[in-house]
Parts: C-alpha cells; sequence; structure tokens
C-alpha cells in the first residue's frame, strides 16, 4: 500500500489542518465540515466553514463526540445533494454510520470527500465538561498509549478504529511522533493527494502492521468483556435490574446516529393507547411500570438499527442515569452482524440485511416438520 | 387443560397460505387447542419484530409465525424477508437469555390443514412444558 | 377550617395505609404512585391494581423519574379514564397536568389527585447508585426542621409553589415528623370526602396555622434569590447565550421530559426546519462558517417563547441535560417574568385561560408606539 509521510514540526495537529487550508485555497474543496471548540472552550461542535481563518479553533481529533458526525452528515444532506464538494474530517466510527445511513438512503455522498483519522477513543462528554483542562491532559494520554481507562467503555474495546471505507485516511499509527500518514483509500483519494503535489511514495508497512497487532489485542479485549457482560445482563431479571432505572426518555435514540426516523415509532400514536388498554393490563399484571413499554422499547430499537450499529457510545453519553446502554446494544450488535456476516459501514455496495436475502440460508430456524404429530383425543371442540 | 397451565400461544399467519392453511383444516374438521390464538398479517414479511416482542412481553408465552413456503409468497420475497427478521429477533433474544426458544417460524401452505394443526398442538404442548414465560409476571417491564 | 384526616400511624405507613383502602374499597381500580422495581433503591412510577403491591410503594419518595403530568396524559389523552384511578403526585407535577388539560391534552374525570406539602426532590444524577436511600434521614430531618434540604434540585429550593393547589387529598408533610406516630391528611374537596368515608381515623376540622408556612416560603424565597443570583439570566446578551448554550447537542432530551411540550411532532423535527442544500449553501456566503445540525439556539429561545407562560419549575429539564446546561433556572426564570407580567399563575386554576388566548382590550398600552 502506497502513501504520503508527511513531516510535523510543531504538533500533527497543525499539519493536518495546514493540509486541510491548503485543500480549501486550491478549490480541492468548496467547504470543509469539521469540530471546532465551542466559545466557551469546554467543548465542540460541528462546524461548515468557508473561510480558512476558522480553522485556528479547529481539531481534527477533538477528545469528546458531543454530536455524532454521521448526525452532522445527515443534516447536511438529507434533503438533496450538496452541489459544492465538502470535505469532511471524522472519525472512524462516524464514517461507518454515515455510509450505513446512505443505505438506508438518509445521506448523499455524491461531492462529500470522506477524510478519517485513527482514533484512539474518546472521552464521556460530561467528564469533559466538568473539567476541559484535566480532559484535555486524559486526551493527550489516550493518544499517546492509544487508549486508557478515561475513555468511553466501548472505545476501550473497539476493533475498527483505523482502515474503514473513507476518501482519504490521516494514519497516526505506527508513525513517530515526526511523522503522520495521508492514505487514499479510493480514487477521489488518490486525486486530492495528486492535486496538492504530495506524492505517494512512501510504504505503509509501518502503519498495517501496528494497526493489525493493535486490532488483534482489542479483539481478545472485546471477546472478554461482552463474556462478562453477557453474564451479567442475561435473563428477564438481571436485565430488568440494568434497565431499573430508565425513564424512557429516549435520549439514547435521539443522539443515535442510526434512528434517523423524523416520529420514532416508540412515540408514535401506536403506542398511544386507550385508558382501559392501560388498566387491563394494570389488573393482568397487578401493576404497569409508567411509562410503559420500557423493556420493548429497547429491544424494538435493537430489532430496527441494531445491523447497522457501530458501537459509537453516543448513547450511552446521552442517558442521564447512567445506564451501559453501549455496552449492551454493542454486545447485541455484534452477534446479529456476525450471525449475517454483517459489518456495518465496511462496503458501501453490500446491502443492508434486511434489504437483500438468499433463498438457501438460516435453515436452522425453520422448524422442521418430520413426523405427523400424533395428539391424544381433544375433548368435544 | 388437566394440569393447570395453559399457555397462550399468538400464532402469526399469512394472509395467502397461511390462513389458507387455518381454512383447509376447518375444511376437514381438523381441531387445534383453544389456547392458540390466530392473528392473520397481511404477509409474513410485513410483520415487524416489534410485534413479536410486544407479544411475548404482554402475555403470551409463546409466538409461532406461519407463511408460504419459500418460492410461494404472494409478494415474491416477503417470506424470506420474514426469515431475516426472525432470525434477527432470535439471535437478540438469545443474546440477552429472553427466551429464543419461544418463538417458532415453519412455513406452511394453503392446503396443508393437518400441518397447520400439528404445528398448532406441537408448538402449545411444547411451551407448556417449557412453563409460563418469565416476562409475562413481571409488572415492571 | 379545614377538614384533616388524622392517622395514628407515621406519615410513611398512613399514605400506604390510605391507598390500600382505596384499592380494597374497590372505590378505585388502580393508583399511579412511584414504587420500588430493583434491589437497589430504583424507583419508578407504577399504575398498581393490586392492593398486596401497595406494600412496595414509595408514594412521597423524593424522586422524581418522569414528571406524572406527562404519564397522565398518556392515560388520558384518547379519553378521559373509565373507571376511577388515584395519582400521588406532587404540586408542580399537579400545575404542569392542569395546564395541559387547558391545551386539550387529557382530562381530570375519575382521577382522585392526593399530593402533599413538597419538600423537593433530588436530581436523577444522585439517584444513582442508591445514594438517594443515603440521604433519606437527612432529608426527612431537614422537612421536619422546616428547612431546606441542601441538595435538591435547585428550582425546588427555590419553589414558592410547595402547597398543591386542586388536589382533593394533601398529606401534611412539611413540619411534621415522617417516621413518626401521627399522620394527618387534609381532605380538600367534596369528591375526597367521598372517597375516604369508611376510612379508619379521625376526621377532624382543625385551624391551619399559616404563619409557619409563610415562614417556609420566605426560606424557599430566599434560595430562589440566591439561585438566580447565581446565573444572571437578565444580564446574559448574546455573547453569554452563546456561552451558556454553546455547548448544547441539539438531543431535544429536555422537550421530551418537559410536561408542557406536547406536540407531536415538534417543529424541529418537522420538514419546516430542515434545510435543503441550497439554504446552507446561501448561508455559507453570508457568513464564514455555519454550525451543522443548525439552529442550537433558535431551538432554546422559541422553546422558551412556547413555554414559558406555562412553565411549572419542575426541574426534569436540568436532570436530562446531557452536558448540564442549567437549563431549568433559565427557563423558570423566564417563566417567572412572563407569568408575573401576565400576572397568571400555570397550573392554579383549571377554568383561569391561558394567557396567549385571552386578552383585555386595555392592556400593554407601553407597547403601542
Amino acid at each position: 500500500m502506497k502513501g504520503a509521510k508527511i513531516l510535523v514540526d510543531n504538533n500533527r495537529e497543525e499539519v493536518i489542518l495546514e493540509f486541510l487550508k491548503k485543500g480549501l485555497d486550491r478549490t480541492c474543496f468548496d467547504a470543509i465540515l469539521i469540530p471546532l471548540k465551542v466559545p466557551s472552550e469546554d467543548s465542540f461542535a460541528y462546524v461548515l466553514l468557508k473561510n480558512p481563518s476558522l480553522l485556528d479553533r479547529a481539531s481534527a481529533l477533538p477528545p469528546v463526540m458531543p454530536v455524532q458526525g454521521a448526525k452532522a452528515l445527515y443534516s447536511l444532506t438529507k434533503q438533496g445533494k450538496f452541489k459544492q464538494k465538502v470535505a469532511i474530517v471524522m472519525r472512524p466510527c462516524e464514517i461507518r454510520a454515515g455510509i450505513e445511513l446512505y443505505k438506508l438512503k438518509q445521506t448523499e455522498l455524491e461531492n462529500i470527500f470522506l477524510i478519517s483519522i485513527d482514533c484512539p477513543g474518546v472521552l464521556p462528554l460530561s467528564d469533559y465538561i466538568k473539567d476541559p483542562e484535566k480532559g484535555t491532559d486524559a486526551f493527550k494520554e489516550t493518544v499517546v498509549q492509544w487508549g486508557s481507562e478515561f475513555t468511553r467503555p466501548v472505545c476501550k474495546i473497539c476493533t475498527r478504529f483505523s482502515m474503514v471505507a473513507s476518501d482519504l485516511h490521516i494514519g497516526l499509527l505506527g508513525a513517530e511522533d515526526r511523522n503522520i500518514f495521508l492514505i487514499p483509500r479510493s480514487e477521489k483519494g488518490e486525486n486530492l493527494l495528486e492535486s496538492l503535489d504530495i506524492s505517494l511514495e512512501n510504504d505503509m508497512e509501518s502503519w498495517v502492521t501496528k494497526v493489525k497487532e493493535l486490532q488483534e489485542e482489542r479483539k481478545k479485549k472485546r471477546e472478554q468483556e461482552h463474556k462478562g457482560l453477557k453474564s451479567k445482563i442475561e435473563g428477564p431479571d438481571k436485565f430488568l435490574e440494568t434497565f431499573s432505572k430508565c425513564i424512557n426518555c429516549h435520549n439514547c435514540m435521539r443522539v443515535c446516529p442510526i434512528c434517523y426516523c423524523r416520529e420514532c415509532y416508540f412515540d408514535s400514536d401506536a403506542m398511544k393507547l386507550y385508558p382501559e388498554n392501560y388498566l387491563m393490563r394494570a389488573k393482568n399484571k397487578g401493576g404497569l411500570r409508567f411509562p410503559p413499554d420500557t423493556l420493548l422499547f429497547h429491544l424494538g430499537r435493537m430489532s430496527h438499527m441494531v445491523f447497522s450499529c457501530v458501537s459509537c457510545g453516543t448513547c450511552e453519553d446521552a442517558c442521564p442515569v447512567s445506564i451501559p446502554i453501549a455496552q449492551v446494544f454493542a454486545l447485541v450488535a455484534d452477534n446479529a452482524q456476525e450471525l449475517f456476516h454483517y459489518v456495518p459501514g465496511e462496503n458501501i455496495e453490500e446491502p443492508h440485511p434486511l434489504a437483500t436475502y438468499k433463498e438457501e440460508e438460516f435453515r436452522d430456524i425453520e422448524m422442521p416438520y418430520v413426523e405427523t404429530y400424533t395428539k391424544k383425543e381433544m375433548k368435544d371442540g | 387443560m388437566e394440569n393447570g397451565f395453559e399457555p397462550k400461544i399468538i400464532y402469526f399467519m399469512c394472509s395467502w397460505c397461511g390462513t389458507g392453511g387455518a381454512e383447509t383444516a376447518s375444511a376437514h374438521h381438523l381441531y387445534y387447542p383453544e389456547n392458540v390464538r390466530p392473528f392473520r398479517v397481511n404477509c409474513t414479511g410485513s410483520l415487524s419484530t416489534v410485534h413479536i416482542l410486544r407479544a411475548l412481553m404482554e402475555g403470551a408465552d409463546g409466538v409461532v409465525i406461519s407463511g408460504c413456503h419459500p418460492g410461494d409468497c404472494h409478494y415474491n420475497d416477503g417470506n424470506f424477508l420474514a426469515r431475516r427478521k426472525i432470525a434477527l429477533t432470535k439471535s437478540i433474544l438469545d443474546t440477552l437469555g429472553l427466551g429464543t426458544e419461544r418463538i417458532w417460524f415453519r412455513y406452511v401452505a394453503h392446503g396443508e390443514g393437518k400441518r397447520y394443526v400439528d404445528t398448532a398442538s406441537e408448538f402449545s404442548d411444547y411451551i407448556k412444558n417449557l412453563g409460563p414465560n418469565p416476562l409475562k409476571a413481571r409488572n415492571d417491564l | 377550617m379545614a377538614k384533616v384526616l388524622e392517622l395514628g400511624k407515621s406519615i410513611d405507613e398512613g399514605v400506604r395505609a390510605l391507598l390500600r383502602f382505596l384499592l380494597e374499597s374497590g372505590k378505585i381500580k388502580g393508583v399511579l404512585t412511584l414504587t420500588k422495581i430493583s434491589r437497589d433503591d430504583d424507583v419508578a412510577y407504577s399504575l398498581i391494581t393490586n392492593s398486596e403491591l401497595v406494600e412496595d410503594t414509595v408514594p412521597l419518595y423524593p424522586l422524581m423519574p418522569s414528571n406524572t403530568a406527562k404519564l397522565l396524559t398518556r392515560l388520558t389523552l384518547l379519553e378521559p379514564m373509565t373507571e376511577p384511578i388515584a395519582a400521588v403526585v406532587k404540586p408542580c407535577e399537579l400545575r404542569g397536568f392542569i395546564e395541559l388539560i387547558k391545551l386539550n391534552q387529557g382530562s381530570l374525570e375519575n382521577i382522585l389527585f392526593i399530593s402533599s406539602t413538597c419538600g423537593g426532590v433530588y436530581s436523577l444524577k444522585t439517584a444513582e447508585k442508591g445514594n438517594v436511600g443515603e440521604k433519606l434521614p437527612q432529608y426527612w430531618e431537614s422537612i421536619k426542621k422546616m428547612e431546606v434540604p441542601p441538595d435538591v434540585r435547585p428550582t425546588c429550593k427555590g419553589c414558592k409553589y410547595f402547597l398543591p393547589y386542586s388536589a382533593d387529598i394533601t398529606v401534611d408533610l412539611i413540619g411534621k415528623e415522617y417516621n413518626g406516630k401521627k399522620c394527618e391528611i387534609l381532605i380538600n374537596t367534596q369528591k375526597g370526602e367521598e372517597f375516604i368515608s369508611g376510612m379508619e381515623g379521625e376526621l377532624k376540622e382543625v385551624e391551619i396555622p399559616t404563619e409557619y408556612i409563610d415562614s417556609y416560603r420566605n426560606k424557599r424565597l430566599a434560595e430562589r434569590e440566591k439561585i438566580f443570583n447565581e446565573i444572571r439570566v437578565e444580564k446574559f446578551g448574546l455573547e453569554e447565550l452563546i456561552n451558556i448554550f454553546g455547548k448544547c447537542i441539539g438531543c431535544h432530551g429536555c422537550r421530551t421530559v418537559c410536561p408542557i411540550c406536547y406536540c407531536k411532532l415538534c417543529y424541529f423535527d418537522s420538514r419546516e426546519s430542515d434545510y435543503k442544500p441550497i439554504n446552507f449553501e446561501t448561508e455559507l456566503e453570508r457568513k464564514d462558517g455555519m454550525r451543522i445540525p443548525p439552529d442550537t439556539i433558535l431551538y432554546q429561545i422559541v422553546r422558551l417563547t412556547h413555554i414559558s407562560t406555562s412553565c411549572v419549575g419542575c426541574g426534569m429539564c436540568s436532570d436530562i441535560c446531557p452536558v448540564d446546561i442549567p437549563l431549568s433556572i433559565i427557563f423558570s426564570m423566564m417563566g417567572e417574568s412572563v407569568q408575573g407580567m401576565f400576572e397568571y399563575v400555570p397550573g392554579k386554576n383549571v377554568e383561569e385561560k391561558m394567557p396567549l388566548i385571552t386578552f383585555k382590550t386595555e392592556e400593554f398600552v407601553e407597547l403601542e408606539l
């Protein structure tokens, strides 16, 4: 694999922003969508910008993910294609979610230039906001160690922190502090580097090796964590214990990039029933938790979006009662995705599992009718 | 039923072959247990995963889904997509230990009356052995 | 003179005895109240129909997982309750429900409202890891001494509406011992009297001394002033507005938990507020950059204008905010100012029309140029 090795004078962030400025100056793209520091300096927000001086407050790898990048991409392109060229700098899980939304026909990728970057994880949003200085230091350590105790729980077991289906990838792994790698992942990427006079003369072996090494480590850790989590939450008692604090605020659904429905099924009229219905259900069971259908919401949401779940962890950040929702969804998603041999956002050509089928598959879930079932005589019907 | 626990079974069937099977069964005067409640949907492909989950949480002890055989679907491929959806639902319930064995999926053709009643009886006895659905008794769902 | 039912039990036991009596006598078919639902101190609202389950209820628990106004509207939106139920609500929840009734989002019929003089609730973050259970003894102590509990929601600390309007039955809590030997329940309406008739206990007519209520209200007003002085909303200006709301992530959680926000499809979710590519491109021509998703501060200001006349100051919005914006303080301060201008108290009287659907021919003359 060929790429470009760029020398770093001061810090890596600066070099990346210089590169983006160059791209803007030479109109390789007309605008950039990248996280900028907010005025109160305790968070970041995606900003679509034309003015290169705004890049002074930008960060290609911010310590937090307040808004999932795919949601920003969705907001930008949900009503149609962009006529201008926009370069978007996002983390791998955000790129993958954007591609999943494209398969669900919710984003347009024409004239969009996807730039990904190696990601060591993000800090939980509320931790960072309480003490942004401490958070910045914690994140620096996270980048150096490529992971730390400070990140979101699902970031700690993430295996897809690199090598995504973007147009251009910024490699930090396997490059010493004095370098970054620019690796084209598509023809668009190659053309961009060519138009910026950046030649692809370096071998990316060290990046590939380092990424694969870390992926192997993370895979083992993920398996271990999932086994532990499954034993903690399986079965009705333990599972309901985990969700006993849930107040049905639906924050997790609203910040999720994959949940795009304008009116969620679980907020719709289908769930608003006549008072007799609620009273009857309460009489059946002796009581009825209010608001009702908490478990149905979570299981139903799983069945709707788990194929595209990229385990970004934004849901867990938004939960007001600290339910480990991202970890539970990551566990269920991994199992469902493995069953269907599907990796969300990996290949834009691959159709969504529920939009296709094979004639010969899942024979094991069909109940075989082996012999005629004989039954004792029924009483007169 | 004699031994106390009478399971509540919901039988989702498609309007074409599934209901056809039920009608053929009635034409041949074949009986199936009273605790099995038929529930007609347009096509098993139109059956949302949420309906299956809702049934299991609101008091059903078991859910069985019957549609046309592969290739026979009135809407060409609804039953293939249904198979995938049910595989997904079972995977979710399996991962969380919430009773994946309480969902059955079996094809029933229009003329297979015996197959329809046998499925209903077999599943009802199977669930009777399994016992009541633990989610049924919970009022903190 | 007020009618008081005196029970020879602690307040804790007394309220449960009342609920048990109401269920067992068949006068109500269900009661909506807080109940314990797990091994930890987790509580959730539940519509209980089996009187045996009243044992696990904790009706006056100082926690508000959701505003009951929203639950009551979920129950009665499509049509009024067909069978009588009781609902144990806090004063702000009841006021919120009355506002929703004015907005045609529910019905008062067949509901017996049981409330209490309210000492405030803890925030949801405090409720993690069973912390509320640890704080309970201190909480009841503060209630008995008529002090404001130190770490309840800010809007609770500064709330002057701790006496419920329109409740049929009010449990006298402030200034009383929670785990003592006496439980005094004020019966405010004829309906309340009918429902409790036959219950064991002494029904007397007493004079309620108002001085201690007034002194408690003054304590609350002092807290309110302190809280509003920390965040001087009136001095915000655009600069501070951007500082405070800059980190909003647009999750709209505040809207979902707010009892007053009832719109089926909020303006900010509708196609009206979707930007087309041409809109983005035009905005980019005018300004150097544009936040995506857009309309962060517009959403907050529009929500302020839409609900401030009805804001009951429950404080759910601050609890739910993932980035700890002090929403409840800003919104309730705005609410107080707007409601003062219209001389309107939300939820006080279901007959009173909301400010924006009525007018006087002579008012606000100073607005006319």
